[in-house]
């Protein structure tokens, strides 16, 4: 048995009213068994498909919002293991970890298989029409600006329905939310190139510095990003790029740094200029009065604020300076302060000051089509709509793709706000901490069984447009897509409209067939251009340049003095983000808690992580059992010691700590979301996410922490297992 | 093949790995890693458990030392008393090495785990009486026993999960013991396509599933002696040799220029695995 195991009786206590999902749906998925269906011999198949020998059919993956373009191994019928699609130029046939575990979230016992609807504390499960004219009543029985649309990020042609069906009711309340995007960042780059979200050349650049950007494992894009990294460190002329990661706590990219450099939390934007003077003192041309403005940030000083030696800014000064072009990211450990905007516009500053902008920096070009453009998710978004629902505003609350109960700060108060909404909506794949508040929830279809296209906030050349295909038939005849769904709301307000369209797919394939010009099939009749954009997976856009600006100006530009100790709450809390687990959305697939962090090497639980000089300090060893508690609540968990940490730090993976979800979520671990404190970027209105000061006392309980790792905790004892040289002595370009 | 014909013929059928003078015929698969590339993302572990059937164990099994991960990725600090691990960590796949002279084989009472004409390390489950004498000798960790009935554990494969399972590997059932096969069920189906078209398999033409997910292309996989193939030239180049137990190049200043090693190789098991060493950085 599992530990956190399936007890039926108390998750049907805790859920509440899941009760009918599991009672009427029953075990079996297939209505061949009960006579409703026929079973098709294979004889009368299409010819590719030979039974016992794989088919491959092209798709996008939907565990986060890369966009990677996968194929999955069909053979009789069933999906088996999901490929990356070769022809994607954002993965180019490779995956990570997440996007194969979409296989356990399409096969997962713990989907809804029917609408349900509250009745008390219970769900009943209703039919679609019911659950849809229930729908119609309520949005008609309200005003539309009392009706709120919740998702995650939104593109293609799901999100223009979207809008279609909010313009339809007359209401523009779109709240897209991400609980872990960097949406700090992107108005900094905004500011500072003209662009939201520029390409970001690794493989063209020499060194890197990043501050906390960890695009080696849960950053944006990942998978194109590692692509690239492997280039850097193995151009096609020999010369290996150098990676410098300067954040609190270490990342994966951090543990693959030649230096990780530890720095004070939220002094970022200090080193930033620090290393601006000190190229300016080495005698990079730097313009004057960039020069003026960071004549103050001596290297002496930064070294005091930051933490960081005064040896290694020279050493890092004088690498920026010898090789070019570099490339300088602001990734979410220096957006997450009060003070985030500044240090990324401090990091934008470097990167223009060492001329990387045009070089390592590029413009992404433009989406044709702006209705189907990427609406990328932040955290204003739920506090705008928070503060909405405390004012009695929202009447109506439409949640799809967000998990808000799970992923709010216990300050929002978000649960509290939710019950004055009277009629909420969840559109799910379980039975979450969302859709177990929710009055009507309508279960999905899940992403290897649905329509959709995606466009991808960052697309690695020009633009394009990811198909979602479905890679085998629906499990359960209960579920719907989220296309599907929108087609017949929209069906309801503009009849004459949408009427011609039988489902999603009949939409979705007429829209694009429609525009088949623009889309690279003018020559080819409709049913070859179909085919050949479902067997690609990808459509290719012809997207406008667009001019990248070097806007960043040392003017107005003040980055605080470091943080002033506070004696109550001594640590910082940094809560982390991993690839697997990212805000908690993927914690029902087993192979992701399995997966050991790559760091700690801890699985199925969560952790407190903390260095040797700081338990020391507290008196505290391995898999002690601490209570981390903010001025906004408290969470108990293992302390896991070790050196990848700043000692003034602590650090909690997110994700963790479900109270609902599935068998293989629910229990594990603790929520860190929960303790945030409300603090936020000055200029965006962001939650700071590592702004939270927290203690840190001893609870009492050591457990033995479950982890891949050996009793000799990461030292080889003299072994030659895992071996490490100088880049120096080698010369990879003779290597094959 | 009658028992005469086996006697007879005793050094034809024994496979006599390494050796010089019998070198492999058609293939040999080989693999090689290289931890500059490697980032520790673990993506090739979920690419097993996806391809290879492998059962999620659970936290109390885990504790236990039963995790199932044919490949895992093995962290190892070098702080050297430093205050913080400023050169990050060292990331390895360790996975079976396919050794040449295993020493997992020797000691198997029933013959269940032996070499095959191409070079691997098989395990045949149906022949496997579960003494775990192989386990305890292999140097490299790398051989999972199954403790339980995976197939009817709780929440191993609950209903629909179970749909998700590659019908071309047998799921294991209590008793026995597995490992990495270098994917051998892809393999068999890339020898057989090449043998019914007259040839062999070509150089890419196969790809083991850690290869095909790995995000930064740190694995290669491929035909030591096809001389075409990508792996075979790495070995070569880096001057690691199948059949030694100690590289020539170690006794010269081409060593320290050269990234190739294996691991273990004083023991003698002869791995198929090569690894290309971590680099850092001196100037920062």
């Amino acid at each position: 048995m599992i530990e956190n195991s399936f007890n039926r009786r108390g998750f049907l206590k805790v859920l509440g009213w899941g009760g009918a999902t599991v009672a009427l749906s029953g075990c079996g998925n297939t209505s061949v068994e009960d006579g409703k269906e026929f079973v098709t011999s294979y004889v009368q198949t299409a010819d590719y498909i030979i039974p016992s020998i794989g088919t491959y059919f092209n798709s996008t993956c939907a565990q986060c919002n890369a966009g990677c373009g996968i194929m999955g191994r069909v053979r009789e019928g069933r999906v088996l293991k999901l490929e990356g699609n070769p022809k994607s130029p954002i993965n180019n046939g490779k995956m990570c970890g997440l996007g194969q575990a979409g296989v356990q979230a399409h096969y997962n016992p713990d989907r809804i298989r029917e609408p349900l609807l509250r009745n008390g504390d219970k769900g009943e499960a209703i039919t679609w029409e019911k659950a849809l004219a229930l729908i119609n009543e309520k949005v008609g029985g309200v005003k539309a600006e009392n009706v709120a649309f919740l998702t995650g990020g939104v593109s293609g042609h799901v999100k223009a329905l979207l809008k279609n069906y909010l313009d339809a009711l007359g209401s523009g309340h779109h709240y897209v939310y991400e609980a872990v995007a960097p949406s700090v960042v992107r108005v900094a780059n905004k500011k500072a190139y003209g662009v939201e979200m520029p390409r970001l050349r690794l493989d063209k650049a020499k060194v890197i510095v990043s501050f906390g950007a960890d695009f080696l494992g849960a950053w944006i894009s990942p998978v194109h990003f590692s692509q690239q990294y492997a280039r850097f460190r193995k151009a096609d002329k020999g010369e290996r790029g150098v990676l410098v990661q300067v954040e609190s706590k270490m990342t994966l990219t951090g543990a693959n740094a030649d230096r990780w450099l530890a720095i004070r939390p939220g002094t970022e934007g200090i080193l930033a200029l620090g290393l601006i003077n000190a190229l300016a003192a080495a005698g990079r041309s730097v313009p004057g009065d960039v020069v003026a403005a960071v004549k103050e940030y001596t290297v002496d000083r930064v070294s005091k604020d930051t933490g960081v030696s005064a040896e290694h800014i020279g050493k890092l000064a004088a690498l920026l300076k010898e090789r070019s072009p570099s490339l300088i990211i602001a990734g979410s450990a220096v957006e997450g302060y009060a003070h985030g905007s500044q240090n990324a516009t401090a990091i934008a500053l470097l990167n223009q000051v060492l001329g990387n902008v045009g070089k390592t920096v590029e413009a992404p070009s433009s989406v044709p089509f702006p209705q189907m453009a990427p609406t990328p998710g932040n955290r204003f978004a739920l506090q705008a709509l928070n503060d909405n629902m405390a004012q009695d505003k929202v009447k109506v609350l439409f949640s799809y793709g967000a998990n808000p109960v799970f992923t709010a700060p216990a300050s929002m108060k978000l649960k509290e706000n939710l019950k004055k909404v009277p009629f909420k909506v969840a559109f799910a794949h379980y039975m979450d901490e969302t859709a177990v508040e929710a009055d009507l929830v309508l279960p999905l279809n899940s992403a290897l069984e649905d329509w959709a296209t995606a466009m991808p906030e960052y697309i690695a050349e020009g633009a394009q447009l990811s198909i979602q295909q479905p890679l085998m038939e629906k499990l359960y005849p209960g579920t719907l897509g989220m296309g599907d769904i929108l087609l017949a709301l929209l069906k309801q307000r503009r009849p004459d409209e949408y009427k011609g369209y039988e489902d999603f797919y009949s939409y979705l394939r007429s829209a694009m067939v429609s525009i088949k010009g623009v889309l690279g099939g003018a020559n080819e009749d409709d049913d070859t251009f179909w085919d050949t954009a479902l067997s690609r997976g990808v459509v290719k856009l012809v997207g406008a340049p667009v001019n990248i600006s070097s806007n960043a100006s040392a003017k107005g530009l003040v980055v605080p003095a470091p943080f002033v100790e506070d004696s109550a709450y001594p640590l910082h809390l940094i809560p982390a983000v991993s690839a697997s687990m990212r805000d908690g959305r993927n914690a029902n697939e087993p192979w992701l808690q399995e997966s050991p962090d790559p760091l700690t090497t801890i699985v199925w639980d969560s952790w407190v992580e903390m260095h040797p000089k700081t338990a020391a300090k507290l008196g505290i060893v391995e898999g002690d059992i601490v209570e981390v508690a903010s001025k906004s609540g408290a969470i108990k968990a293992q302390v896991y010691v070790f050196t990848g940490i700043h000692p003034d730090v602590i650090s909690v993976p997110l994700g963790y700590g479900h109270e609902a979800m599935g068998r293989y979520a629910k229990g594990v671990g603790v929520n860190a979301f929960k303790i945030l404190d409300p603090i936020f970027d000055k200029e965006t209105g962001e939650l700071a996410m590592h702004e939270t000061r927290v203690k840190v006392t001893k609870a009492g309980q050591r457990v033995v922490i479950v982890k891949d790792e050996g009793p000799a905790g990461g030292n080889q004892m003299g072994r030659k297992i895992a071996v490490r040289m100088s880049s120096s002595k080698v010369n990879l370009s003779e290597e094959v | 093949m009658s028992i005469t014909n086996l006697l007879e013929n005793w050094s034809d059928f024994r496979q006599q790995h390494p050796s010089e003078d019998r070198p492999h015929r058609e293939y040999k698969w080989a693999m090689s890693i290289d931890l500059d590339a490697c980032t520790g993302c673990n993506a090739c572990s979920v690419a097993c458990y996806a391809e290879n059937n492998l059962p999620v164990v659970g936290k109390e099994k885990f504790a236990h030392g039963h995790s199932h991960h044919w490949i895992r990725i093995e962290r190892y600090w070098d702080n050297d008393g430093r205050e913080f691990a400023d050169q990050g960590a060292q990331f390895l796949p360790m996975l079976c090495q396919q050794c040449e002279s295993a020493p997992c084989e020797t000691v198997c009472p029933v013959g269940a785990t032996n070499h095959t004409a191409d070079g691997l390390n098989s395990q045949v489950y149906n022949r496997c009486v579960g003494s775990r004498y192989c386990n305890a000798n292999c140097p490299y960790k790398a051989r999972y026993f199954n403790w339980y009935d995976y197939p009817t554990t709780d929440n191993v494969w609950p209903e629909p999960m179970n749909q998700q399972l590659n019908p071309d590997v047998t799921v294991r059932g209590k008793g026995v013991m597995e490992k990495c096969t270098f994917c051998v069920q892809r393999l068999t189906v890339a020898k057989s396509n090449a043998r019914s078209e007259g040839r062999s398999v070509l150089d890419g033409e196969v790809q083991t599933a850690c290869q095909q997910v790995c995000p930064t292309g740190a694995i290669s996989f491929g035909n030591l002696v096809d001389p075409s193939a990508k792996v075979g030239k790495q070995w070569k180049q880096q001057q690691v040799e199948l059949n030694k137990d100690k590289q020539a190049k170690d006794a010269t200043e081409s060593a320290a220029k050269l990234r190739g090693y294996r691991i273990l190789e004083e023991l003698r098991t002869y791995p198929s695995v090569m690894y290309l060493e971590q680099l850092r950085e001196s100037a920062i």
